[in-house]
């Protein structure tokens, strides 16, 4: 902006800040500059600007044309390395996270039994959901006689309902309604470690149930669940269970929830007991008030063992596949590889467009085999030496993973599973990530939430020939265009 | 006087305002371009390296009267009287077609930034310019499909040319008798070009997370150049000059790993022309330049102009004339050969003109502080490529007693 020449004396900016000359002085000596500004010293400050507004008034834009003959000459092809040119040493861990992970988890009566497929013998599953509820609400707003919503602190528990709600999408259910029953637990029982076998299965202290599954236990009652009417059941607790378990320093005190109908495995979404409550301050009314819950696990049976010649991911406690990556920087194939660019041809990170480990699914256990989505995760594998604990780095699946439907591991199987390992791979290639950090050759693909669910997936092992393959695609520029 | 010109207002100096006016400038402005796809198979297309004064005129660089500040006419700055500084700035705005073809470009440039400063010992003046020579800026772009894992995946090419060739002169003037000069200069080619090709496959296609293939490489130029050239005055209202530039070989030298090593030779250049004073007001120029590029070595066959000529004509009329100010307007035209085809056919560019100065203190024959506007509306062709352009060049210039 070109500065305007004023009148002597006159003063700029902000008359609350700034002060007024009062003496001919002060008035002098700010009024002198202004003196000094003819109209031609102006001239630097509007070249000044001009030379802003030239330089900083149109921003630059190529011309760009759509014309082949312009554009150097590319060439992109794909190249499929087999598991023992680019791996090594795929083995399987498991042992990650706990069933009291995923809560309530899920409840199953000899699912899996029938039908084909799978990694040898079938055994149906068993599973059953195990609740402790906690403290009992100590007050309750209420409506008293005059219809005031006040507290109470005097409250009388009488019965209440145990309510279960379950996931209608991943629940196998054949589409027929389901009998749940619950049964009150009888043994001390650990809500974190608790498994089919063991009530407390911690380190130091393992106490097996009296019988595998929970122990000696008595029915509460039972509910059918029809999936057509919709996602949850309600049980009722009489009042005696409801008084016992006040008393929070029984460790015996819990509820398995379980079905007797075969063949169905259900995914239990929440269970949460309800007590009927009488208020001192209304006597004549019945308030529902919500149980907290202590402890929300699953136990299971049979447990799978770890996989001979297959990989496995997912499960819980979680399985995960480890391998060794060593991606060749020198190829010698294939022949249209070959043909246009000459080999032996060195490839480095810049040629790598896409990289994928491929894997092909095999129809699991039928007990444990996935029925919805699973979502895959692909991580390197920070300490190699420290494995099965070795820390893992960030994902590179992105924050949902690749999602994999479940179907392809229902028989006949044979999907191939892509997961994206373009950075990995381009790192390898490098020796070092973009940043120059170290990187890792060790993998690990598990599931993206982990644990997630007691279905596993599994793909062939390196010794199959549908064993993993890498698959790349390569792009090179060529020396006949421009 | 020279508190107005050449001290400077209030606290800060005007030289310093105007440094830190071009430092601000050069930050904000992309190298001098030249955005067209003329000599895409060679070096590109010359930048003009000349003022708004002999833009708006028409002129060539060459013999044009009061002159202060040239890259192209080495005797120019003789009658300097005090050091003298000149910057020229370019934004543009282009389009072209080329068969279906079409698109738009913008652009800045700062095609000249001149110095002259009196040797007064000596009688003459030493001169330094850095100036446009040639340039490529452009893109190409092709789509084409490749099958991977049995599907159809789309590509999308991109191939990036960016850079060109600037010259750094310093040279000598000098003043021979009251109607004669002449001046020398000698200098060196600088900048560098970097070319990028990247490759874009369709990432729901292939899978996903899919990387751009790029191959990214630059060279540098180097080489040197020599001039001379006069300037005469026979008649109080005439005045004429030419000049002749020979340049060595222009080298191309790749830069880390790029490949291939380019050398190409420059054919020397001639160029003339003259001022004639028709009234104390109104003058007029023409000027012509020849160059054979034809001959020249280090290019691909069927790639350089065979055309030889280049030449324009111009008038400057004062509206304003004062003792020590003025304001001319001007209007011109020229018509250049671009070393470089297109294609097979030999270009020609076409350029009308007009513009104006304000001549913010000037003695008889000197001008001490000025601003000149060009505005010119251009076309190129060389078939099938049509380029069209409307240009806008700022000069600023100060001369500090």
């Amino acid at each position: 902006m070109v500065p305007r020449a004023r009148a002597p004396g006159h003063v700029s900016g902000n008359p609350m800040t700034r002060r007024t000359p009062t003496t001919a002085r002060a008035t002098q000596r700010l009024a002198a500059p202004v003196h000094r500004r003819s109209r031609c010293s102006r001239g630097p400050v509007l070249v000044h600007g001009l030379l802003l507004a030239a330089a900083g008034g149109c921003s630059e834009a190529l011309p760009t044309v759509q014309r082949g003959d312009l554009v150097r000459s590319g060439f992109a092809t794909e190249v499929i390395l087999e598991y023992g040119e680019f791996a090594s040493g795929a083995r399987v861990y498991g042992g990650y996270g706990r069933p009291s992970d995923l809560g309530a988890g899920f409840v199953a009566h000899d699912f899996g039994s029938r039908g084909g497929g799978g990694d040898g013998a079938q055994v149906g599953l068993e599973a059953s959901s195990l609740l402790r509820f906690g403290r009992y609400p100590r007050s309750a707003q209420v409506l008293d006689t005059t219809g005031a919503n006040v507290p109470d602190t005097v409250l009388t528990f009488l019965d209440g309902q145990l309510v279960m709600r379950f996931d209608t999408l991943s629940s196998v259910h054949n589409d027929r309604p389901v009998e749940i029953v619950a049964h009150a637990l009888t043994e001390p029982w650990d809500g974190t470690t608790a498994t089919w076998e063991y009530a407390i299965d911690s380190v130091g202290h393992r106490e097996r149930w009296s019988v595998p599954g929970g122990g000696a236990v008595e029915e509460i009652g039972s509910a059918t669940w029809d999936p057509e009417t919709g996602d949850s059941i309600r049980i009722r607790v009489d009042s005696a269970w409801i008084a016992a378990w006040a008393d929070t320093t029984d460790y015996s005190r819990g509820i398995r929830v379980s079905t007797s109908t075969p063949d169905v495995r259900l995914r239990v979404i929440a269970g949460v007991l309800r007590i009927d409550t009488r208020p001192s301050v209304n006597p004549d009314t019945i308030v529902k008030v919500p149980s907290s819950t202590e402890n929300r696990t699953f136990i299971y049976a049979p447990v799978p063992r770890p996989p001979l010649k297959t990989l496995r991911v997912g499960g819980v406690p979680a399985w995960r596949t480890v391998m060794d990556l060593d991606v060749p920087s020198v190829l010698n194939g294939p022949d249209e590889l070959c043909d246009v660019v000459g080999c032996p041809i060195e490839i480095t990170a810049d040629h790598v467009s896409y990289a994928a480990l491929r894997f092909t699914t095999r129809p699991g256990v039928r007990s444990f085999a996935p029925s919805d989505t699973l979502p895959l995760d692909l991580r390197s594998v920070l300490a190699p030496d420290f494995l099965p604990k070795s820390p893992l780095g960030p994902s590179r699946s992105g924050p949902f993973g690749t999602l994999v439907p479940g179907e392809w591991f229902h028989p006949p199987a044979g999907e191939i599973v892509e997961l994206a390992v373009t950075g990995l791979v381009r790192d390898l290639l490098r020796g070092e990530t973009v940043d120059g950090d170290p990187v890792s050759n060790t993998i690990a693909v598990l599931s993206a939430l982990e644990p997630l669910s007691v279905e596993y997936v599994s793909f062939d092992g390196p010794t199959s020939p549908a064993a993993p393959t890498l698959r790349i695609v390569l792009n090179f520029s060529l020396e006949d265009g421009t | 006087m020279r508190r107005a010109h050449g001290g400077g207002t209030g606290t800060l100096p005007v030289a310093a305002l105007l440094a830190v006016a071009l430092l601000q400038a050069l930050a904000a402005t992309a190298p001098a371009s030249a955005q067209s796809f003329l000599g895409f198979r060679a070096l590109g297309v010359p930048i003009r390296a000349l003022d708004a004064r002999a833009t708006a005129m028409g002129n060539l660089g060459i013999g044009l009267a009061r002159v202060e500040i040239s890259s192209t006419d080495p005797a120019a700055s003789a009658g300097l009287l005090f050091p003298t500084f000149g910057v020229t700035m370019q934004p543009s705005w282009g389009s072209f077609d080329m068969e279906a073809d079409s698109g738009t470009s913008r652009t800045n440039r700062l095609p000249l930034l001149g110095i002259g400063y009196p040797v007064r010992s000596l009688g003459g003046v030493v001169t330094a310019s850095l100036s446009g020579h040639l340039e490529q800026r452009w893109v190409a772009k092709r789509n084409s499909t490749v099958v991977l894992n049995e599907v159809e995946v789309d590509v999308e090419d991109s191939y990036r040319n960016d850079g060109g060739t600037s010259v750094v002169r310093l040279g000598w003037a000098q003043r021979i008798g009251s109607r004669l000069s002449l001046g020398v200069s000698a200098g060196s080619y600088l900048g560098r070009v970097e070319r990028v090709f990247d490759r874009e496959l369709d990432s729901l296609a292939v899978g996903g997370e899919v990387y751009t293939f790029r191959e990214q490489y630059a060279w540098n130029y180097s080489g040197f150049l020599a001039a001379a050239g006069f300037n005469l005055d026979p008649h109080p209202v005439i005045h004429v000059a030419g000049a002749a530039e020979w340049s060595g070989t222009l080298r191309e030298l790749p830069r880390d790993d790029a490949p291939g090593e380019g050398n190409y030779a420059i054919p020397v250049r001639f160029s003339a022309g003259a001022t004639g004073r028709l009234s104390p007001r109104l003058s007029l120029s023409v000027s012509g330049a020849y160059q054979d590029w034809a001959a020249s070595d280090g290019f691909l066959a069927g790639v350089t102009s065979g055309r030889k000529w280049s030449y324009g004509a111009g008038a400057e009329l004062h509206l304003i004339d004062g003792d020590s100010r003025s304001l001319p307007v001007r209007f011109g035209y020229r018509r250049l050969a671009p070393p470089f085809r297109f294609e097979s056919e030999d270009p020609v560019e076409s350029i009308w003109s007009l513009g104006a100065g304000l001549n913010l203190v000037e003695t008889e024959n000197n001008r001490l502080g000025w601003l000149d506007l060009a505005f010119e509306r251009g076309s190129r062709s060389s078939a099938p490529l049509n380029e069209r352009y409307w240009r806008g060049t700022v000069t600023v210039g100060i001369s500090r007693r």
